[in-house]
């Protein structure tokens, strides 16, 4: 505003005016700070859905199509794990971080990188060693989101796969070593295990 | 298919043969032998391996939580089956033996039994085993 406009606010807003105007900026900055915090939110929740991430056919025709019909997908109970449950961390920090990277898979829609069957599998191993090394070094976060080892009944899991768990813990294993392929093809070539990432966390 | 298609085929040709037999010059009997010859020879091994049907059994029999097909789980990737079997003329028989008999394997020091494909069908066994020393 100019020097004049504002002048003439002042006078019109009449005794107290700095008063006045800082209450009403303060107000202005609430709701337009809840304003952007809904928004965001809002934003995050939606890229957070199985329909946002399947509205690119790269997606939708390969690695969904895929997924549709394995144990994640559809099961006795009906519970499901599907695209952000295992892609996109829960907590809030890590969830922005891959918020963040999530912005350079546009620039490869532009640029249609994996657009066809056949560039799609040609980098089907690059993106999946992308997955598995994130797992490990997260001890494969995503799938303790709904998998816990403490909660796994010893009367209700098989003997053979409780062998295999105990064995796997004590060779310092993740998840993902041995569980790996399930939801999307397995590409060709060395897996987890062969991945040279420490597991810190 | 095949088997059809190349039997038909070769009857034909002998029939088509003993008439032209007797009229036409012994080179094309010789041409016609020779084709239905070649493609007998060529349909007697069995048919192409059906690797989706392999798969989704595998999958189906549990295999491909022990086994990946190349890279490294609890037991041997289907490419090192593969490779260690290379060249060898009992493979396809000890194979067989492995997924249908539930032999014992050493685990941990421990003898399990190895689980076996869930099929009765021996074609869908035998193309199973195909698929894996293919990789």
């Amino acid at each position: 505003m100019g020097a004049t406009r504002m002048n003439r606010l002042r006078a019109s807003l009449g005794r107290r005016a700095p008063l006045k105007l800082a209450i009403v900026a303060t107000l202005l900055g609430f709701f337009v700070g809840f304003g952007g915090l809904a928004g965001t939110t809002a934003g995050l929740a939606w890229t957070n859905t199985e329909k946002f991430c399947t509205g690119c056919h790269e997606m939708k025709d390969n690695v969904y199509a895929e997924y549709k019909g394995t144990i994640h997908d559809s099961n006795r109970s009906g519970v499901r794990a599907s695209c952000p449950d295992c892609h996109v961390p829960h907590e809030i920090g890590p969830k922005l971080v891959r918020k963040v990277h999530a912005t350079w898979e546009l620039y490869g829609a532009i640029t249609g990188k994996i657009d066809t069957k056949e560039k799609f599998e040609k980098h089907r191993y690059e993106m999946a060693k992308r997955v598995w090394s994130s797992m490990k070094e997260t001890d494969s976060r995503e799938c303790r989101n709904c998998h816990s080892r403490e909660g796994m009944s010893k009367e209700l899991q098989s003997a053979k796969a409780q062998s295999r768990h105990a064995k796997g813990v004590a060779e310092g294993k993740t998840c993902v070593d041995c569980h790996f392929g399930i939801a999307h093809k397995e590409p060709d070539g060395p897996g987890p295990q062969e991945l040279s990432v420490a597991a810190s966390k | 298919m095949i088997y059809v298609n190349t039997v038909l085929s070769l009857k034909h040709t002998v029939i088509n043969t003993k008439e032209t037999a007797m009229n036409s010059k012994p080179f094309s009997l010789l041409a016609s032998f020779a084709a239905a010859l070649v493609a007998l020879a060529a349909a007697l091994p069995a048919h192409a391996v059906d690797a989706d049907a392999a798969l989704a059994l595998a999958k189906k029999s549990n295999c491909m939580k022990c086994h990946s097909v190349a890279a490294k789980k609890e037991g041997p990737s289907f490419k090192e089956t593969a490779a260690k079997y290379k060249g060898k003329s009992d493979a396809e028989k000890k194979l067989i033996t492995h997924l249908t008999t539930n032999p014992k394997i050493k685990v941990d020091g421990k003898d399990e039994e190895h689980d076996s494909l869930k099929t009765k069908n021996d074609a869908e066994v035998l193309n199973v085993v195909q698929w894996i020393l293919s990789q």
